[in-house]
């Protein structure tokens, strides 16, 4: 039977001080559109849910520095209705409107996204390429956490009993760039992703790329970014970065999509994604959030 | 651990006791007389059970009671008394739904679309409503009836 | 009959609209039952095939807040509608992943869950049969070891010994000779997997025994008087003690039609005076409803050159899953039908239902002709193309026509077989080539013709009741159900004709057993067609009355009266009109200041008195099992895509011969739905299970049910209408068809596309995008 306290703190001291007393017995709850399933199907059993909506601190979502800085409350609803996150992260935004949908996003939340860290979150990848930076805190302390250091397995994070995430940086880019993330899922409709690529390419031709739903963590393709670098991409380096991406990834089969299927539409979409980053960059076409598969 | 909470529901103030477990569907069904919301998937996936909290739509069976506490909530029990009632008219007027079940949460989304955007072309009315399933229409009738509602407001504002 | 009909044939809007858009529609789960509810929760077993050792609910009953166990000792008897191969709760041997082993009644649901935690069952686990290959193996274990102790309808032929349920076969002709005679010969296999209906509404029962033995349910059923005539036999009870009330449906499908977990609920005769809720989960709806059967069907077809259809050999073996009975009509239904819509001379159908360690199947929108259309209507594309004929010919050149022989010889009723094939393949641009401007898509065509009859037994039977208030408005008491498909509508609309009262003074009440009259069941489309003629008999029946006494009352010929805007008129009398309010309750004041006439009410019934299922077991010949076909054909447009392998359907048109539209736009709606519906099971949909029997996708992340962005673009619904001459005003059943086509249609335009022949559903990106790449790939011509 479900048995827990439930906490709705205003501040993030007192969240934390919270977390402190019960630790690995609380759970974080944000959209609750994870957790909420997870203690249904008794995966997780807290003891105490503490309930972060309402912490004004984690609710910022702004540019500062260099950055654009996401509060840990912030929904996908709240992404997507974001001119700022529109233009500055163009990747991050396009992936968001693949989340679920309305009545879901309208809950849902990034940070909850990356924290639950299935190998499908639909934040990793956008994320991981823009080389942004993950903001936790504890009652002992802060800490950063680059993006690709993140996750840690399937559904762990490096997140401790006693921390909470407060905000997520992106920096901004310099210069002309441009990004794509394709989502394959099995119809149009709602779907969690069986492959997700997301890239990015900058006006020296530096790419980054990341893979999600293919391993046990979403992954970056170093290989692959090092055979295009510097180069605007033509089909024998296409040809050479693929099979970088097929020698990195290791797709499961399951009942979502099989090993061999997966494995092609790694394929297939690393070339609409590579098209449409360098084809943003160099005309601002496609529009972002067109479908790219 | 059970608690009071309180919020607005449909225009009227409520307090209700709850245990923090309690699933805002079923507290809305079981302790407020709410029908509309209804079950359908329990896990978010459907939108049978779509209320509007705080000017969104949510879906009540993927959140508990306590965490509504002090919000203000719609669901089509209020719709009249709120003066949304074109809505529905023009959804009756198409014959846009069947078995009817899944109606309330069409509706809802409907609204909260026409809401936040007064002009929706057919991608976003469709985007709007995609996480309401419908078994049985096939989608036709209700999208063409929202897309009359915009015309409609989009000819009363020129 | 269906000249200048005022409101037959004309749309409107449907008269449980208003209810629906504003709340005001109460489904079983709306109901309020007072604090004296109590809930039920169901232990399922984890095991597809085990025998139950020992079962102990000790823990359990101790269970603080739990009112009551049961378990299969308190329910020895077994139940069904066409074989009784059914437990409420089963004594020895599980059979499915899945399936209820005992039931809790507690004061909340959660008290319910913990109680059934508590309940320890011993298990010997046997080998699960998953497949209706092995099933049919000599050696293969027995699933029901008693199948000839259990009682069985007359035409139902279970064969004791074997795990099979049922076989129907049809001999017509001579199949050999056929083939000798054809030209060209295609024989192939076809596989179609479980599917489940997934109504946005799950099952749901409340029920509650008194202490004066009466039991009355509140159930989601598309069945009330079939469910009370089960639950009298299985439980004792007088059927006049059984009171079903039928709320609202959110959708049926077949899925609510006989009785399903609402047998559980039963076990509310432990606690008298209790009502007892069981409302499935998502995964229970999943699991323990009942699914549609899986196919695996072999066609032989043979051909002459000039595309006469010479022979066909149909053998198809139908997964029923764990118990057949609702499942065996689905079985022998389509034995009699899987020539599809053709005239072929020469006939040899097997249609043999299997046993295995399935979840139950049962009855789905089409009842087993979108199973066997898949086959039949993916080999006509074949063959077309390898005699080198338009497949929309070849299926004209074939197609069933008025009085044509059908497979049991019987003759084939007034249809437009051809004018749907006409208009569907114009709405499509059939033979218009396209070409996209992404090098990726290819733009193809794919058709299928369909048919289909209801299915039910030669004695199903309707009955309505009409009755007028105060201010001539009308009540219509019927126990057809309103599902979604606009029966209701319809019923108004027959009454409304008759009686010339407007549709905004007509209401059609909702079943209860006690109240409204006997329907067998609102399946297999035969209401409109069945439902319709008893109404229109009550409404006569109501005219008649009122004919009658206004006659006597005012001295006229009964024959000069008639109907118009709910007043009496007189063809002699051109002044005389007495509107309904003033005589229909009050009955009319003679000059004598006496009064005659009364309430006015109108009874009518109705069966098909020209059936007869009694068929030779051997050769299906002798009966009449059929009412009347539907017929009809479907047409897509894709776009694919040659790296993803995504098939995106972005026009489709159906059209049906629904004799009569009663209302044209609902009739379009029904098109509308059942093509989506049908795409979720061309497309997506599967019951996924493992190697132990366990379905994995439980739930709508991982099984899908098309959304709105899976809609076309355009969509066509046409509307033929060659009477039904004993259907109301012409017409005939129409819902179920519109799914038929959709499988076929979508397969044949991935093989004009690329040459791809899938012949296993679903019809996967997955498959398009791999399959070609594959060694041994040969494109179809
Ligand atoms: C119907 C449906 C469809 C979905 N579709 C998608 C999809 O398309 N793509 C996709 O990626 N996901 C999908 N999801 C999953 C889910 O909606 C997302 O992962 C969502 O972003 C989770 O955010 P949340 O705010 O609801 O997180 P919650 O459920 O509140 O939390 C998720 C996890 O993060 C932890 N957590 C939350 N906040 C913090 C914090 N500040 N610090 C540390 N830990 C924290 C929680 O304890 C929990 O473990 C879907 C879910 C549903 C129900
Ligand atoms: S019941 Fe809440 S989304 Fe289905
Ligand atoms: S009308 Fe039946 S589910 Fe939408």
């Amino acid at each position: 039977m479900l048995n827990f306290d439930y906490r709705r703190p205003e501040s993030l001291d007192e969240a934390l001080s919270l977390r402190k007393e019960w630790g690995g017995k609380s759970s974080l709850l944000m959209g609750g559109t994870d957790l909420f399933l997870a203690i249904e199907e008794e995966v997780r059993r807290p003891e105490l849910l503490i309930d972060l909506k309402k912490i004004r601190a984690l609710s910022g979502l702004e540019e500062k520095d260099g950055a654009v800085h996401i509060g840990a409350a912030v929904t996908y609803s709240e992404l997507i209705h974001s001119d700022l996150v529109h233009q500055k992260l163009p990747g991050i935004w396009e992936s968001s409107r693949l989340v679920a949908s309305v009545g879901i996003r309208n809950s849902a939340t990034m940070v909850g996204n990356i924290c639950n860290a299935v190998p499908s979150a639909e934040s990793a990848t956008p994320l991981m390429i823009r080389d942004a930076v993950i903001h936790i805190t504890s009652a002992s302390g802060s800490r950063s956490v680059p993006a690709v250091e993140f996750f840690t397995g399937p559904r762990r994070t490096v997140v401790k009993d006693d921390e909470i995430v407060t905000s997520i940086s992106v920096p901004l880019m310099k210069g002309k760039f441009g990004e794509s993330y394709v989502k394959l899922g099995r119809y149009r409709g709602e779907d969690i992703a069986q492959v997700a690529t997301a890239v990015l390419v900058d006006e020296n031709w530096n790419y980054r790329i990341a893979y999600g739903a293919v391993g046990p963590v979403p992954m970056g393709i170093p290989g692959a970014e090092a055979v295009l670098k510097g180069k605007k991409p033509a089909a024998d380096l296409i040809e050479k970065a693929k099979s970088e991406v097929l020698n990195t990834v290791s797709p499961i089969g399951d009942i979502r999509a099989s090993k061999e299927y997966r494995l092609h539409m790694c394929a297939v979409m690393f070339e609409k994604a590579i098209d449409a980053a360098v084809s943003r960059m160099e005309t601002g076409a496609p529009a972002y959030g067109a479908r790219l598969i | 651990m059970v608690r009071e909470i309180e919020f607005t529901l449909n225009g009227y103030h409520q307090k209700v006791s709850v245990k923090p477990g309690e699933k805002l569907l079923d507290v809305l069904r079981d302790k407020l007389g709410i029908t509309s919301a209804k079950y359908g998937c329990g896990k978010g996936e459907c939108g049978a059970c779509t209320v509007n909290l705080d000017g969104k739509t949510v879906r009540s069976c993927l959140m508990y009671a306590v965490e509504a506490d002090g919000s203000v909530i719609e669901t089509l029990e209020g719709f009249q008394r709120l003066g949304k009632k074109e809505i529905q008219e023009i959804y009756q007027k198409h014959n846009a739904f069947q078995c009817g079940f899944c109606a309330p949460g069409f509706i809802l989304s409907t609204d909260e679309l026409l809401s936040q955007n007064p002009d929706p072309d057919e991608e976003e009315i469709k985007e709007a409503l995609a996480g309401n399933l419908c078994r049985c229409t096939g989608y036709k009738n209700i999208f063409s009836a929202v897309k009359e509602m915009v015309e409609i407001r989009k000819g009363r504002e020129s | 009959m269906s000249k200048n009909t005022k409101v037959v044939g004309h749309d409107a809007v449907r008269i449980d609209m208003e209810e629906k858009i504003t709340g005001a529609a109460l489904y079983t789960d709306d109901l309020p039952f007072g604090p004296n509810l109590l809930h039920m929760s169901v232990l399922a077993s984890p095991h597809a095939h085990a025998e139950i050792l020992n079962i102990d609910t000790s823990e359990a009953e101790k269970f603080p807040g739990v009112m009551a166990v049961a378990t299969g000792k308190d329910y020895p008897q077994k139940f069904g509608l066409y074989l009784q191969d059914k437990s409420i709760l089963p004594v020895d041997r599980v059979r499915y992943v899945g399936e209820q082993v005992a039931v809790v009644i507690a004061r909340t649901k959660e008290i319910a869950d913990e109680g059934c935690k508590l309940i320890k069952v011993d298990y010997k686990i046997l080998e699960p049969i998953l497949d209706v290959r092995d099933a049919l193996k000599e050696d293969a274990v027995l699933i029901h070891p008693d199948l000839g102790d259990y009682q069985v309808i007359p035409w139902i032929n279970p064969q004791p010994g074997t795990n099979i349920s049922h076989i129907r076969k049809i001999r017509k002709g001579d199949v050999e000779k056929g083939f000798e005679e054809a030209d060209f010969i295609l024989e192939d296999e076809y596989h179609v997997p479980h599917v489940v209906h997934a109504c946005i509404e799950t099952h749901i029962s409340v029920a509650r025994y008194d202490y004066t033995k009466r039991l009355t349910m509140w159930n989601s059923t598309q069945s009330p008087h079939t469910q009370r005539h089960i639950m009298a036999n299985a439980l004792g009870i007088p059927h006049k003690d059984i009171r079903i009330i039928a709320p609202y449906v959110g959708g049926g499908f077949g899925g609510k039609a006989g009785i399903s977990m609402e047998a559980l609920t039963v076990a509310c005769q432990k606690v008298p005076g209790y009502p007892v809720k069981l409302r499935w989960s998502r995964k229970e709806e999943f699991l323990n409803s009942s699914q549609r059967q899986e196919l695996r069907a072999t066609v032989k077809m043979g051909v002459t050159k000039e595309g006469k259809i010479t022979a066909l050999r149909h053998i198809m073996h139908w997964d029923v899953g764990a118990s057949a009975e609702y499942g065996n009509n689905v079985v022998n239904a389509t034995g009699f039908s899987a020539t599809g819509p053709y005239y072929i001379p020469n006939v040899s159908i097997d249609s043999v239902g299997v046993y295995t360690n399935h979840p139950p199947c049962a009855a789905y929108r089409g009842f087993g002709y979108s199973e066997f259309h898949f086959g039949i209507e993916s080999h006509m594309d074949r063959i077309a193309k390898a005699i080198g004929i338009d497949p929309v010919e070849f299926r004209r050149i074939n197609a069933i026509k008025t009085d044509d022989e059908v497979a049991y010889k019987c003759h084939m009723n007034p249809s437009g077989m051809l004018e749907c094939i006409d208009k569907v393949a114009q709405a499509i641009e059939w033979g218009k080539e396209e070409v996209s401007d992404d090098p990726d898509i290819v733009i193809a065509k794919g058709f299928a013709s369909a048919w289909k009859a209801p299915a039910m037994p030669p004695n199903a039977g309707s009955s309505v009741f009409i009755k007028f208030s105060e201010d001539g408005s009308i009540n219509v008491l019927v126990s057809g159900m309103e599902i979604g498909q606009g029966l209701h509508t319809a019923v108004a609309k027959f009454a409304s004709e008759i009686l010339t009262v407007p549709l905004n003074k007509i209401r059609v009440e909702l079943p209860d057993t006690d109240r409204n009259p006997y329907e067998w069941q609102t399946v297999a489309s035969h209401e409109t067609w069945e439902l319709g003629n008893a109404t229109i008999r009550a409404a006569r029946d109501a005219r008649a009355k009122i004919f009658d006494v206004v006659s006597r009352a005012f001295h006229l010929e009964k024959e000069s009266l008639y109907l118009e805007d709910g007043k009496v008129k007189d063809d002699l009398d051109p002044d005389f009109a007495l509107p309904f309010e003033d005589f229909v309750i009050t009955g009319i004041q003679t000059e004598f200041n006496t009064w005659v006439g009364g309430p006015i009410m109108g009874i009518g019934s109705f069966i098909p008195e020209f059936t007869n299922a009694m068929v030779d077991p051997d050769t299906g010949m002798g009966g009449h099992p059929n009412v009347h076909y539907t017929v009809g054909a479907g047409a897509v447009k894709i776009e694919l895509n040659k790296k993803t392998g995504v098939v995106r359907v972005v026009k489709m048109a159906e059209g049906f011969d629904c004799g009569k539209a009663i209302n044209p736009d609902l009739v379009k709606d029904q098109i509308v739905g059942g093509f989506i519906q049908g795409l979720g099971t061309a497309l997506y949909e599967v019951c996924i299970f493992d190697d132990k029997g366990k379905m994995l996708n439980t739930n709508f992340t991982d099984y899908k049910i098309p959304t709105i962005l899976e809609m076309p673009d355009e969509m066509i619904p046409i509307i033929v209408e060659v009477p039904q001459p004993d259907g109301p005003f012409g017409a005939r059943g129409m819902s179920e068809h519109t799914m038929i086509p959709v499988m076929p249609a979508v397969a044949n335009a991935i093989a004009n596309a690329i040459g791809l022949r899938i012949k296993d559903i679903p019809l996967t990106a997955e498959k398009v995008a791999l399959r070609p790449l594959q060694k041994d790939f040969v494109a179809e011509k």
